[in-house]
């Protein structure tokens, strides 16, 4: 059984009659990197939503650990898979950008002490650490969507689903993302990255799905990848 | 049917203010009807006002069951013991409350059936300095923008594995009023984004602005405009008397 499984599903947004997504047969383990690209409005996004209970499959079924997930809260869904948003605005709500990576673990019953030493972590690492009191949305874009990256991995979720998470970052803090990522792949952690950025889905992904018009018109696995560097 | 702006905006304030004055649960679905009536005329999508009432559901449930509990009167339907859990006099209460609120939504859509640039030329026309009708009119759109941030934060805060459903009340409320503020001065932060862009296009450039179009009142305007307020009126004397 699949860590996540997309049993023939399709969608169409509320009062469109164009499906947005059809038939899409996929599964997803606990392991590796899989990239999803193709055209822009050809339903990435839509199909991440999906995959996390924000927006429910008209048609099919989509199944976490082998229960559909209808039967999942959001809270349980988010416990399990981290998802980056690909617009931060929409996932940054704290007062600084130290809470903003101290929420998930304060929340989820982690002790003061071991909070402080995750956010100092992460915070290092996503080079945030001079804009720890700094309110999330003063920041760039490409600072934002660092943090959103940050206060995801902070809740430490056995799955990550990344929506575009290149875009605004330069190759340096690119580069540092790979590395995080491919780290975080090899510590048996799976990943679904959207990314229009082919040179670093060359990088960083192991298996390439590519979605046309709604449809998947390729799945290939590229052997040698990201496990293998360490 | 065409009306101007302003005459519409004289009905939605009517209706509103009726909303407010009436309590009985009769009264406030004539006024819906009517309101619906009017929406139907200009030809507005119904569904829209469901939509928008939607993340209100569950505060006009809470908003009920409050009401319902703690004004009883008249015969009792439900007692546990003495007490009295259900009255008819609790549950026509509660539903002119809930009722209440759709009857405001939906005459606040009336605004929604003209365009904004209409709103703001109707009010310049009637001497309200240009920034101020901007400002009425920027309160107007921001609304739907909050609601959507709201949704959006509450989306976010739950993917981030809390439970809002399950957390204690104590705790809920310390959460919310930590998050109050940034969601708030997010949301500003977003309708200045957009004050800067009409800025930068020359909005407020030029002391005196110029219109192509002027809006004109037709016999049917002034005929709203008239009637509308004095039924008001006569209805408020009448319901307070
Ligand atoms: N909330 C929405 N309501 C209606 N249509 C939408 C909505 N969001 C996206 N779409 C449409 O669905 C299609 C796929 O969008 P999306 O999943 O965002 O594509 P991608 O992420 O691949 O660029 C687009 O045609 C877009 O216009
Ligand atoms: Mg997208």
């Amino acid at each position: 059984m699949a860590f996540l499984e997309i049993d023939q599903v399709s969608f169409t947004y509320p009062k469109h009659d164009k499906p947005v997504l059809t038939e899409i047969d996929l599964q997803f383990d606990r392991a590796g990197i899989t990239a999803v690209v193709g055209p822009n409005g050809c339903g990435k996004t839509t199909l991440t939503k999906l995959m996390i209970g924000v927006l429910q499959a008209t048609e099919g079924e989509i199944r976490l650990t082998g229960r559909p997930i209808a039967d999942f809260s959001l809270a349980e869904i988010g416990r399990r898979v981290g998802y980056v948003f690909q617009n931060p605005d929409l996932q940054l709500f704290c007062g600084t950008v130290a809470e903003e990576v101290g929420f998930g673990p304060a929340n989820l019953g982690y002790e003061p002490a071991a909070v402080a030493e995750r956010v100092g972590f992460y915070l290092d690492y996503f080079e945030l650490t001079a804009y720890r009191n700094t309110f999330p949305m003063h920041l760039s874009h490409g600072e934002k969507q660092r943090l959103a990256i940050a206060a995801v991995l902070a809740n430490e979720p056995d799955f990550l689903i990344l929506d575009e998470p290149t875009t605004g970052l330069d190759a340096y803090r690119k580069r540092l993302l790979e590395d995080y990522l491919k780290k975080i792949a090899r510590s048996g952690r799976g990943m679904i990255l959207v990314s229009h950025d082919t040179a670093f889905v060359d990088r960083v992904a192991e298996r390439v799905i590519v979605l046309e018009n709604g449809r998947v018109i390729e799945d290939s696995r590229r052997k040698g990848k990201a496990a293998d560097e360490a | 049917m065409k009306l101007d702006p302003r005459a519409k905006m004289v009905m939605a304030l009517c209706l509103s203010g009726l909303a407010l004055v009436y309590n009985s649960p009769l009264h406030l679905l004539l006024l819906l009807a009517v309101t619906v009536a009017l929406l139907l005329s200009f030809r507005f999508e119904l569904s829209a006002i469901g939509s928008y009432l939607k993340p209100f559901l569950s505060l006009m449930l809470f908003l009920f069951l409050i009401q319902c509990l703690f004004s009883p009167s008249g015969r009792v339907l439900l007692a546990v013991g003495t007490l009295p859990l259900v009255t008819t006099g609790g549950l026509l209460t509660g539903a002119g409350v809930v009722l209440r609120i759709v009857v405001v939504t939906a005459a606040a859509m009336l605004l929604a059936t003209f365009s904004s640039r209409d709103f703001i030329l109707g009010l310049v026309q009637w001497k309200v300095p240009y920034e101020l009708a901007f400002m009425v009119f920027i309160a107007l759109r921001f609304l739907p923008v909050f609601r959507d941030e709201l949704v959006n934060v509450v989306t976010a805060v739950q993917l981030r594995g809390v439970d809002l459903k399950k957390v204690p009340w104590g705790q809920k409320i310390a959460m919310y009023s930590r998050l109050l503020f940034p969601v708030i001065y997010g949301a500003m932060l977003k309708a200045q984004r957009l004050a800067v862009s009409m800025e930068s296009r020359g909005f407020r450039v030029y002391p005196r602005r110029t219109y192509l179009r002027r809006l004109n009142f037709r016999f049917v305007d002034y005929m709203v405009m008239l009637v509308f307020p004095v039924i008001t009126i006569m209805l408020i004397v009448l319901q307070v008397s």
